[in-house]
Parts: C-alpha cells; sequence; structure tokens
C-alpha cells in the first residue's frame, strides 16, 4: 500500500535512515504482503505462502515495514516458517536507534499536538507483539516527544480506527461509523494532526474523513501523518518530500509549522 | 462410560457449563465435526465461561450486530456453528477480545477461520470481492494506478513492486489461483 498509494511515506524512510546511516533498500519483487485479516479470512494457507514468498526473497536481510499489516503478516509467518527477521520501523526507532539519538539527530523540533493512534496490529495480538503492552502502548507517544511534538490524550484512544478486519471493504458503513466515534473523541481536544505508523490507518482517517463528509455531512479537517514523514521534516527534508500535501486533508497551519519548526536543542 | 470417551480429555467438565446439556452425549466430536475448525480449536472454545469480557471490550459491538459472547454460547449451549452469524464480517481484528479473555480463547482467530466458511457459502461482502480479484490480476490487494507511479517519478522513487514485475506478478498470481479457486466462486 505504500508502494503503490503513499510513496512520500517510503521517501521519508529512505531519508530518515540515510540520515541514521543505516543501509536499507527496495525489496524487488515483492508483492501484496498480503493483508492479515482479510487473507487470513479467505484462506490461511494463501496468506501464508505469499508471505513466505515475500520473506524469501529478503534472503538473511532484515524486512523493515512501516505498515502494520505488513508486519503483522510478515512477523507472524517468519515466527511460523522459522526463518527471517521482520522489523516495524516504529519498534525498530524506540529499541534499535532510541529515543535519545532521534533527539540528536533532528535538525527542528516540531511544535505539534498530535493524537497518537497505534493501530492495532502493531501492539496486538501481544502473544506475537512481545515488545510492548497490549493495552497501553508508550512507543509512539515517546517517538512523538522525541521530535518536540506533543502527544495529547483523547477518549477512545486505542480503539481501532475502523479500517481493520476487511471492514472498510466489506461493511463500509460500520466502519464510517468506528471511524466517527474516533474523529469526534479526536476532535474534543486541541490537535494540529493525527498522527500513525500505517497506511491503513492513514487512508482511513484521511480518505475516510471525505467519505464521512459525503456520506453523513460530517466534516472534521484533520490532517493525518505518518511518524516517519514527521521525522523525516525534523531531520531536515522538505515536506513536500513527504508528499502530505497528496494527502486528502491538509491544513496550512500544520504545513506552516512543519517548514519553520523550532530551534532544535543542542 | 462411553459417553464419557467421547469428549474423552475432559474439557466440558472444566467449563461449568455442564447442566446446559441434558446428556452427556449431546456433546460429543460431532459439534466439532460440523465446524471448519480443528478439534483444538474447538475444545479451546468449551473454556468460555461467559465473562462478557470480549463483547465489553468490542468497539465493533457497540455499533453492529456482532455479539461475540452470545456466538460462543449459542454454539455452547445449542451447537450452532460459529459460522452461521453474518455479523463476523463487522470485526474489524482488533483482538481486544482476544488479547484480553480470561480463559486465553483466541477469539479473533476463531472469528477469522469461521469466516473461512461463511465466505464459502456466501462469498465476499462488499467491496472485498474485488479485493481478491486484484490480488490475483495485480498481486495487490490495492494495486497502484498511473498517477501513483507519477508520484513514485515525482519523488525520485524506483518502481519495484511486483504488480510492475511480469515474471514476480505471475508467480503471485499462480499462488493466488492455487488457493483461492475452490474458495472464492
Amino acid at each position: 500500500m505504500i508502494h503503490n498509494r503513499y510513496p512520500g511515506i517510503e521517501k521519508s524512510l529512505y531519508y530518515v535512515f540515510d540520515n541514521l546511516e543505516i543501509e536499507i533498500s527496495p525489496l524487488k519483487g515483492s508483492s501484496c504482503c498480503p493483508a492479515p485479516s482479510i487473507t487470513k479470512s479467505v484462506s490461511q494457507d494463501l496468506w501464508l505462502e505469499i508471505g513466505k514468498r515475500n520473506i524469501q526473497l529478503a534472503k538473511n536481510d532484515t524486512i523493515m515495514t512501516a505498515c502494520n499489516g505488513c508486519f503483522t503478516t510478515l512477523f507472524e509467518v517468519s515466527e511460523k516458517i522459522g526463518t527471517g527477521d521482520v522489523r516495524h520501523v516504529a519498534e525498530f526507532l524506540y529499541f534499535d536507534v532510541g529515543t535519545e539519538r532521534i533527539r540528536r539527530s533532528i535538525t527542528k523540533r516540531l511544535p505539534l499536538k498530535l493524537a497518537v493512534h497505534y493501530g492495532c496490529h502493531f501492539f496486538r495480538p501481544g502473544e506475537y507483539k512481545k515488545f510492548t503492552s497490549p493495552e497501553r502502548p508508550k512507543i509512539l507517544d515517546e517517538l512523538v516527544e522525541a521530535i518536540g511534538s506533543q502527544s495529547v490524550d483523547y477518549r477512545y484512544k486505542m480503539m481501532c480506527c475502523g479500517g481493520g478486519g476487511g471492514v472498510r471493504a466489506g461493511a463500509t458503513e460500520v466502519s464510517q461509523e468506528l471511524l466517527e466515534i474516533k474523529l469526534d473523541a479526536m476532535s474534543n481536544e486541541e490537535i494540529d494532526a493525527i498522527v500513525v505508523v500505517c497506511p491503513l490507518c492513514l487512508n482511513q482517517f484521511d480518505n475516510g474523513q471525505k467519505e464521512l463528509e459525503n456520506s453523513r455531512n460530517r466534516s472534521y479537517g484533520i490532517p493525518t501523518v505518518h511518524y516517519i514523514q514527521l521525522l523525516a521534516v525534523a531531520m531536515g527534508m522538505e515536506p513536500e518530500l513527504t508528499g502530505i500535501q497528496w494527502h486528502s486533508i491538509s491544513s496550512t497551519d500544520l504545513i506552516e509549522k512543519l517548514v519553520k519548526g523550532e530551534m532544535a536543542e543542542e | 462410560m462411553a459417553s464419557q470417551t467421547e469428549v474423552d480429555d475432559g474439557i466440558i467438565w472444566s467449563c461449568g457449563l455442564s447442566n446446559v446439556y441434558q446428556t452427556p452425549t449431546s456433546f460429543n466430536k460431532t459439534h466439532f465435526k460440523s465446524l471448519p475448525m480443528d478439534d483444538e480449536v474447538g475444545a479451546v472454545i468449551n473454556k468460555c465461561i461467559q465473562c462478557g469480557t470480549c463483547i465489553g471490550s468490542c468497539f465493533s459491538g457497540r455499533v453492529t450486530a456482532l455479539n461475540t459472547r452470545r456466538i460462543l454460547m449459542e454454539h455452547l449451549a445449542k451447537g450452532v456453528p460459529i459460522e452461521n452469524h453474518d455479523a463476523l464480517w463487522f470485526c474489524v481484528t482488533c483482538y481486544a477480545c482476544q488479547e484480553r479473555c480470561p480463559r486465553g480463547i483466541p477469539v479473533t482467530e476463531i472469528i477469522l477461520k469461521a469466516r473461512n466458511e461463511l465466505a464459502r457459502r456466501k462469498g465476499l461482502p462488499g467491496r472485498l470481492k474485488n479485493a481478491f480479484s486484484y490480488l490475483e490480476k495485480h498481486s495487490a490487494l490495492v494495486p497502484g494506478k498511473d498517477r501513483n507511479l507519477e508520484m513514485r517519478k515525482e519523488l525520485g522513487l524506483p518502481v519495484y513492486h511486483s504488480q510492475f514485475d511480469d515474471e514476480a506478478r505471475k508467480e503471485v498470481s499462480e499462488i493466488v489461483k492455487r488457493y483461492l479457486k475452490e474458495v472464492i466462486r
């Protein structure tokens, strides 16, 4: 989904890893991971087989992904087949790079108030994602603080965006109902944007808001960004290279804050 | 006792619901055979104590007919197959129920597995139908369009998804055909 819909997330990934001097390159010929829940809903074997193919393409290299769905599929499949090293960029940044080094490597702080949304498959099921709490993860909140932004608490923080499990495509009304509950809660707080670590959540929050305008006459106007896009900008990348200008919901206020930023600490 | 050997692992006796059944023979392995699940999963459902933690954690259940506790109860008490419930398609697979179940029942995984049979019987709902034809044709559930390729070009990014590599795409399409043929008409 990142390759085909959100290339700005990928651009940001290369920028961040280059800055951190960690080699990263495209996994040539890789396919859709495939999406865990909708594929498992149809055939566990299909899910396993395509996942296996993608893992084998990486040979002995670590697979780095910026998507909760890819992470879930590739990580679970790798555990099942006993090969492959699969990481989600958010937990990699937190555990292997560390918030201290992130703080030191940014050139400007981003004075944003953000509604953090983890995405269910980032931290659940805990049986596989043992690295954080399956109830109250803190990783993304701390990553957000490392770039000078504030993680604003809100009701239903750990609730699904409504896009998972094939509900967005299979039961669109339900998906919109859940999105509305989530956005109502977020809009009760003063925030500049929603921050996610998954393109499916991004799509649901961003394009979903457009859909809510049409189907329910609800308008929120809250931009959504992937954390890696913010980190790349904080490290010095031009905001338009993150592709946020292509998102459905944008705000000049957010872009202005991204362009200007604040002087980073020494 | 013959009736007891049919349930011989003793799991139903620990579920606290044995009074629901008139005789132990009303509960035997044939119940499990009506399920798309293996005995292992069937047996684990019997650990359910109907506490309602699953439905209490379920955001989708607040706005839809999906009621995980009731689905498990009807299965336990009346042998209603899990896959009889169309509302399974309302599950967003957030795993909150599974994570919190005090009996360790993998509720979400059970729902996903039951969906296999539901899909086989009635096909996929809504736009999910298209998703798998995309996966077969383009090796992507969300295929890239010309506009997306332009965006990549604008950012100076290479195109490397299997969708745009004939050999890789065919490889993936073959896998999809192999497994989907028997599942989705």
